[in-house]
């Protein structure tokens, strides 16, 4: 099995049953690179901002993780502020070549609504959600989120 | 010699021979008092073997698959005694649980029921069941799938405890299955075997590889105290503990310290801060050349060299003009002095730790022309002549010298004001550092000696040999008992005394401990460390032919150790 018939699989499966919240595209001319758009999860300050994701299949795909980050600026405490590099447990350690390149765009849409921010990839995100700063990270975030991610 | 020092030399054959010096036979007699450290040296070859006895061990009682006892013994570091603890405060699931064992007795989640396909998650393809495996979590996934994925694994070093494919499940493989998988693939599965050999000993808190360089494929087994020197049958002594190159008596801490400072210029930023000041202007170091203290950087700065502030250049031998800092002189001096003093005091350490370490090669060396002495003289002779003796000297002496260069590591740090500040009063310092260098002097004296007299050439020894073998043979045994003596100081009262912090050394060994044809693997009581000497008190030796009859008598370590420090004399009893 190659990761290449692997991914024609999920193109089929994604054209049979696509998803409101994440639209995910190979590029035209290699399949190993994907381009996704989340929306931003209502009830967070990400809330109508659009997410653009580069995702990169390695060759062992499903046996080892894709590489995901963000294109789009996000203040996120697990999202690499200026790289858009994202800390997520099944993108490392935890990967299952049960997930799916959707599945995995669905956990960090989840990742957005619920932060880890004991282990930060932007510290002041990371700190101002630790001292219980909700309303300034919110703030924040939301403000980002209209600079870089609204619609325009 | 005359007729009533061959008279004494028989004697002295005698109560010689008491001692047991050489004799095989005292070998397994326990010294008490030192913690006893026993180790077994594991051949290469041996590892499987001694891996599959734990297993069997395991196996046996829980009545489960080789694969699972491997990953719960990898989970508690080998160790069935903590094993078999845990089981016996908890039940067997929760105890699979914590070492990420499924067995196969859990429920097998539903996976696509009974259909002769199953989908599997992996490659979403349909295959046949019988073309699939699950590794006893129940995750079905194809078998082209499941090989892809341990390859991989296994590649990236995952070997053990190579986790199941199921999201989130985190279950350790089945290895037998994980090998039929695999089996079309010679080199992974030989890497497989090979991790899964060696978890024996890296994943396990008891055994530690042989440090040598390059590996010569053993390993030390420990049981009990892990603060020992076990020498592995490729000949080099290590400390068991933090794997560096044997380093007792100093502590393991002590060690890393010195290595550190000896490595990086922690002394010439000393020398730098004693001897040179920073130009004003552009911050290099200035080192004053004799002159006055006006001082010129390169920069063509001119700066004072008491305070160190930037100055015109017009001056006179006593004075710059407009420049005036006469109340420098109290901290800024005190620095420099205690600066100064630092380095001085390293240097003293460092030149006879190295001088030690040196000559300790050099004593190694000769180890070899000594046993062409020792052919030489074998030749010599018609009789059948016992030379042991001159080699077990050499043995010794290599062995004390590595000490004594330690030694100076350990008074560096023991004795400093650094490492136990908080805990030593300067008053009790100053005894301690009294007491130890006694010790110490004594030790070195001796260990000169020894060295001294073994450095005859054969001729030489052929003459004088029943004086000098004798004189050899006195020497090493008051070697050994006076490094006893110093690993006792160090251990019970300058190291055991302190109430916070904890340093520890491995005890003294004497020569070699173990012989490793006794290391087999299986649980046989080995013949105990033997520190043979140690506790044999020293045979009274006077009216020897020697010229230093304190050989005869040796202070008793309780003298030692309740003696006081102040009144304690300097040398050993029979010289006063």
């Amino acid at each position: 099995m190659t990761a290449r018939t692997r991914l024609v699989k999920e193109l089929k499966e994604l054209s049979r049953s696509p998803s409101d919240d994440i639209s995910l595209q190979p590029d035209e001319s290699n399949i190993h690179k994907w381009k996704a758009i989340i929306k931003g999860p209502d009830g967070t300050p990400y809330q109508g901002g659009i997410f653009r994701l580069e995702i990169r299949v390695p060759d062992q795909y499903p046996l080892v993780p894709p590489a995901v980050q963000y294109h789009t600026k996000i203040f996120h405490p697990n999202v690499h502020f200026k790289t858009g590099e994202i800390c997520l447990d099944i993108l490392k350690n935890a990967w299952s070549p049960a997930w799916t390149l959707q599945s995995t765009c669905q956990a960090i849409v989840a990742l957005m609504s619920d932060a880890a921010p004991d282990s930060p990839l932007n510290c002041d995100a990371g700190n101002l959600l630790r001292a219980g700063d909700v309303r300034g990270y919110n703030s924040l975030a939301r403000m980002y989120t209209a600079e870089h991610a609204l619609p325009k | 010699m005359d007729a009533s020092d061959n008279d004494d030399f028989s004697n002295d054959v005698q109560s010689d021979d008491d001692l047991g010096y050489y004799t095989e036979s005292e070998e397994g007699k326990q010294d008490q008092g030192v913690s006893e450290a026993i180790w077994y040296v594991i051949d290469a070859n041996e590892i499987s073997a001694v891996q599959e006895k734990a297993l069997q061990d395991v196996m046996g009682i829980m009545g489960c698959s080789r694969s699972i006892a491997r990953t719960l013994l990898m989970h508690f570091r080998w160790s069935t005694e903590t094993l078999f603890g845990v089981l016996a405060e908890r039940d067997k699931d929760e105890l699979y649980k914590l070492a990420s064992v499924t067995s196969r007795s859990t429920e097998i989640p539903s996976c696509s029921g009974s259909q002769a396909e199953v989908a599997c998650g992996c490659c979403f393809c349909d295959v046949p069941r019988e073309e699939t495996s699950d590794m006893g979590c129940g995750h079905v996934f194809c078998n082209d799938c499941w090989s892809q994925h341990c390859k991989v694994q296994i590649k990236d070093g995952r070997s053990r405890k190579l986790p199941c494919m199921g999201v989130k499940c985190g279950a350790a493989c089945d290895e037998e299955t994980v090998r039929q998988l695999i089996s079309d693939d010679q080199e992974i599965l030989a890497r497989f075997d090979r991790s899964l050999l060696e978890s024996y000993v890296e994943d396990n808190a008891m055994v530690r590889w042989c440090p040598s360089v390059p590996h010569c494929g053993r390993a030390i087994r420990v049981e009990g105290e892990v603060h020992c020197e076990p020498e592995c049958s490729c000949g080099l002594r290590f400390c068991f503990a933090c794997g560096e190159e044997a380093h007792s008596p100093c502590t393991c801490e002590m060690w890393k310290q010195w290595k550190e400072k000896c490595h990086d210029d922690s002394e010439t930023k000393n020398w730098m801060t004693a001897n040179t000041k920073p130009c004003p202007k552009c911050g290099k170091p200035v080192e004053k050349n004799g002159g006055c203290n006006l001082v010129m950087c390169t920069c063509r700065q001119a700066f004072c060299w008491l305070c160190g502030a930037a100055t015109g250049t017009s001056h006179t031998w006593t004075e710059i003009s407009g420049h005036s800092c006469g109340r420098y002189k109290d901290e800024a001096d005190r620095r420099i002095d205690e600066a100064q003093r630092n380095v001085k005091r390293y240097m003293h350490y460092y030149t006879r730790w190295e001088a030690h370490m040196k000559s300790s090669k050099a004593e190694a060396e000769t180890r070899t022309s000594t046993q062409e002495k020792i052919a030489a003289l074998e030749d010599n002779t018609s009789l059948l002549k016992d030379y042991s003796w001159l080699s077990q000297a050499q043995e010794q002496l290599f062995h004390a010298r590595r000490v004594l260069g330690y030694s100076y590591v350990y008074a560096f740090y023991m004795f400093g004001n650094a490492m136990f500040r908080e805990e030593i009063t300067p008053d009790q310092n100053a005894i301690n550092q009294n007491l130890f260098e006694d010790q110490q002097q004594q030790l070195e004296a001796e260990v000169e000696r020894l060295s001294g007299l073994v450095e005859m050439g054969p001729e030489r020894i052929g003459k004088v040999e029943d004086q000098l073998r004798l004189q050899v043979i006195n020497s090493t045994i008051n070697i050994n008992k006076r490094l006893v003596n110093l690993y006792e100081l160090i251990e019970n009262d300058l190291l055991g005394s302190l109430q916070f912090s904890v340093g520890y050394i491995a005890p003294y060994g004497g020569k070699s401990t173990l012989r490793p044809d006794r290391a087999t693997p299986t649980l046989t009581t080995p013949a105990l460390p033997a520190s043979k000497a140690q506790d044999e008190d020293l045979v009274d030796l006077t009216g020897l032919p020697s010229s230093e009859p304190a050989l005869g008598r040796f202070q008793g370590r309780e003298g030692l150790r309740s003696g006081d420090a102040a009144k304690r004399p300097r040398r050993s009893g029979s010289l006063d």
